[in-house]
């Protein structure tokens, strides 16, 4: 137990170095989203709370902004983290991503920045230029838009040139990087849509949802298809032919449901009276492909014994799958019918659904690669069950995952009363707004949100502190496929 | 087009919904059981969870008013089959995807599916059971 | 990838790659088909989304026996503070007015068209709010709301809009925004609201 291993950077690649910075800075975000979203849960129940200083609007916009980012340079990071060994060549213009890096990182900075302190402008085209868009979570001004554009083309041509040039060598692409690299692409030009105004309200949120929605519940569904596959590969071993045909039926099942269950978003919006039936008819296929997740998953764990030589990152993954299940199948499903959303569109209920999709889906999976990554940092050291120190990580996982679902639960509660007592009851009147927020169930619905945030803040830390710490002192390596074999000989 | 759900259906409304992919997962979860671990026994309470699932369509479909008009009724009669076919379906391929790299030589499988280029290591470098004792 | 005599063809990688990609072709072509029908359908000036000069008249919200649901009424020429706007004038107001709400984060607190936040009433129906009392009083009330609701009345729970340094062409402007956005159909929502009374 004397040995320390140190974090080093000379275990990993070109590309897995720069991963390892993205990986940082979402990491960073993350507490930065915890922050912003623990003042303004406070908010709710102290409205006093710092009043006029940084508003709930504020407080809110900056949660949002901040998950959307680390949720984005977690994606990339983990691209870059696979990208060398998916390709089968060194990242091509490793340089030009490094220098994209601070970019990237110095434009979230300033936008930040400029979020808290100048916070609102005049209502001209240059507070959209320079300082908000006001448009939930594509509030960053246009500059920043282009800046960002320009970022993930840069990215982009990383990816795309390191496989072309792997593709020589190996005479291929692999299946993840072809899915990639058209998710890559649909990610980023989707984005464009987003980036232009107009005063016609219903025309700006119909193309307003083909950014979040075809991002949320289509190329970041796909993202994740791909960081799953890999993953699977590295810390469970499973083959890579199986793998791969599993992501093209995952991404067949995702996008064949979800692409028109965009239709769930336009109901209410002036949108023609079709996007009901459209809406309503793909929104309940959309948890489909999570219930056949199911069977393949039970398959595998039968057929190959679950063995695997990470398991804080094999744990993350089991929560992933729970965690989509739970909050994009059950909580999706649950409100999504337009009979039922006509009264639950746009109160707590969406906000407990949006915790549970984000966090099950995505900040899940991230967090896995977060500990691929501190693993091949200490030097491929082995992180088993009986792992030195391992009381970190697992409770980690239990304050953040009970701390969510205790949010979720709060917010639940207090969308059960507020559908019923404002929307159903009082028709969405601002006196039928406040009743329902005056409501015993909905105060203390956010007292619960309130104290299971603070659990979740309690999570975080330990989280940070065993990123900094996990298998420093372990001795064991990981062994690899071919060394194990030769022992069994 | 649509007819809103009454103020005293919503609870069921929310239970049913909840209901129908719950017990879609439970379902789905005891058929792939019974069917890996070769326990036909278990079958039985497989498709009685998908009997809870058919009575929550149901339920749902009644309190959300789905039965008035036959475009709401095709979408229950798809809930019901492909919530039913969909574990059937998924079974099928993992046999048949699994058996057809389980015939493959192991050997050559991976050269041709993993190239490994010197330096830059490979996807398959690690796999080892957690209870192996350290060294 | 060479065929492999083992492999059946319906489990194959080549076989859901193939699906995968046509899937995913056929079901953007729907979208972007039904997308052409839609925003030809939210054209300004359409049948959904009423022309900006209707805030030139009177906006109501009643429930329709044949939809079963509250649709939207245009009565009776009714000119927002008093003076008839052209289309132009109308659209520059309503434009302006828009540009303040986004200028102001506003959908970070509120709910527009059920977007947004859920830390403040939904807007879609503001300019129908029984909140203002009565039709007489209602757009000064919401020009001086918007210009500093800080010390005005809100609720029992202390929650209060913070004043965010709307001018009073800006108010004007958003009021007017406002007005103009509670002409949209939105399919019925919110359902069984109970709008201003207008008739004295």
């Amino acid at each position: 137990m004397t040995a320390i291993r140190a974090l080093n950077s000379a275990n990993l690649n070109g590309g897995q170095k720069l991963a390892v910075k993205y990986f940082t800075v979402a990491l960073a975000l993350l507490g930065a989203q915890i922050l912003f979203g623990m003042l303004a849960a406070t908010q709710f129940v102290m409205p006093g709370f710092l009043y006029g200083v940084i508003d709930f609007s504020i407080n809110r916009m900056v949660h949002i902004n901040a998950l959307v980012v680390w949720l984005l340079f977690g994606f990339i990071g983990a691209v870059y983290w696979m990208l060398e060994e998916e390709a089968g060549a060194p990242t091509v213009g490793l340089k030009l991503g490094n220098i994209i890096f601070y970019v990237f990182t110095a434009t979230v900075l300033v936008v930040v920045a400029v979020y808290l302190l100048v916070q609102v402008g005049p209502g001209e085209m240059s507070t959209q230029w320079l300082i908000t868009e006001g448009r939930e979570y594509t509030e960053a001004p246009r500059w920043a838009d282009i800046g960002i554009v320009v970022c993930v083309l840069a990215f982009f041509y990383n990816v795309a040139a390191t496989f072309f040039k792997g593709k020589a060598a190996k005479g291929g692409i692999s299946g993840i990087g072809g899915v990639l690299l058209l998710d890559l692409v649909a990610l980023a030009g989707i984005y464009l849509l987003g980036m232009w105004y107009t005063t016609n309200v219903t025309l700006d949120q119909y193309w307003w949802w083909w950014v979040i929605h075809m991002w949320v519940e289509a190329t970041w569904e796909v993202m994740v298809g791909c960081m799953m596959a890999y993953a699977l590969m590295n810390v469970l071993g499973t083959s890579r032919k199986i793998v791969t045909t599993w992501l093209y039926l995952e991404v067949f099942m995702m996008l064949g449901s979800g692409i028109l269950g965009i239709g769930h978003h336009y109901f209410w919006i002036g949108t023609p009276e079709y996007w009901l039936s459209i809406g309503g008819f793909f929104s309940a296929l959309e948890p489909l492909p999570l219930v056949a997740m199911v069977v393949h998953a039970v398959y595998d764990s039968g057929v190959h014994k679950s063995r695997n030589n990470n398991h804080p990152a094999m744990g993350w993954l089991i929560a992933q799958a729970f965690g989509n299940f739970l909050g994009a199948g059950v909580w999706g499903f649950i409100h999504t019918l337009p009979q039922i959303n006509l009264y639950t569109h746009g109160t707590q209920w969406s906000a407990s659904h949006g915790h549970f999709a984000f966090y099950g889906a995505y900040a899940t999976i991230n967090i896995a690669f977060f500990y691929m990554a501190t693993q091949k940092l200490r030097g491929d050291v082995w992180m088993s069950g009986n792992l030195f120190g391992n009381w970190k990580w697992k409770w980690a996982m239990v304050l953040l995952n009970l701390g969510m679902l205790g949010m979720i639960m709060g917010m639940l509660v207090a969308g059960f009363a507020q559908s019923q007592i404002e929307r159903a009851i009082g028709g969405a009147t601002w006196t039928a707004f406040f009743a329902a927020q005056e409501h015993p169930w909905f105060v203390q619905g956010m007292y619960w949100r309130l104290a299971f945030g603070w659990m979740f803040a309690a999570g975080y830390v330990l989280l940070v502190w065993d990123m900094l710490t996990i298998g420093k002192r372990e001795t064991r390596a990981v062994q690899s496929h071919d060394d194990a074999a030769l022992e069994a000989k | 087009m649509i007819e809103p759900v009454k103020l005293a259906d919503f609870f069921l409304t929310f239970l049913s919904a909840a209901s129908v992919i719950l017990f879609g997962a439970v379902y789905a979860l005891l058929f792939a059981y019974a069917k890996v671990s070769k326990m036909p026994r278990l079958m039985p309470l497989a498709y009685s969870a998908y009997a809870v699932l058919f009575a929550s369509v149901i339920t749902l479909a009644k309190v959300t008013n789905l039965f008035g008009s036959a475009f709401w009724i095709s979408l229950v009669v798809v809930m019901l089959v492909g919530y039913f076919l969909a574990p059937h379906a998924i079974w099928h391929l993992c046999v048949g995807t699994h058996a057809a790299s389980h015939h493959n030589n192991p050997a050559v499988d991976k050269s041709v599916q993993t190239p490994t280029p010197p330096n830059f290591g490979s996807a398959n470098t690690f796999h080892q059971p957690c209870k192996e004792k350290a060294t | 990838m060479a065929a492999n005599d083992n492999e059946l063809w319906w489990a194959s990688e080549s076989f859901w790659k193939k699906t995968t990609i046509w899937t995913t072709v056929v079901m953007l072509f729907v979208l972007v088909g039904l997308t052409l029908d839609t925003v030809s359908q939210i054209q300004v000036g359409g049948k959904r989304v009423l022309a900006y000069s209707t805030i030139n008249n009177r906006v109501d919200y009643k429930f329709d026996e044949t939809l079963k649901r509250q649709v939207v009424v245009i009565g009776q020429e009714e000119p927002l503070f008093g003076k008839k706007l052209t289309e132009q004038e109308a659209e520059a107001l309503v434009d302006h007015g828009k540009l303040t709400m986004h200028a102001k984060n506003c959908m970070d607190c509120h709910t527009i068209l059920g977007n947004g936040a859920y830390y403040a009433p939904d807007l879609t129906k503001a300019w129908l709010d029984p909140f203002w009392g009565s039709r007489g009083v209602r757009e000064d009330l919401m020009v001086a709301f918007i210009k500093d609701p800080s010390d005005k009345v809100h609720n029992s729970l202390g929650r209060r809009m913070p004043k965010l340094g709307v001018t009073d062409e800006e108010a004007h402007a958003v009021v007017a925004y406002l007005k103009w956005m509670s002409t949209i159909d939105t399919n019925g929502f919110p359902n069984n609201f109970k709008p201003i009374d207008q008739e004295n």
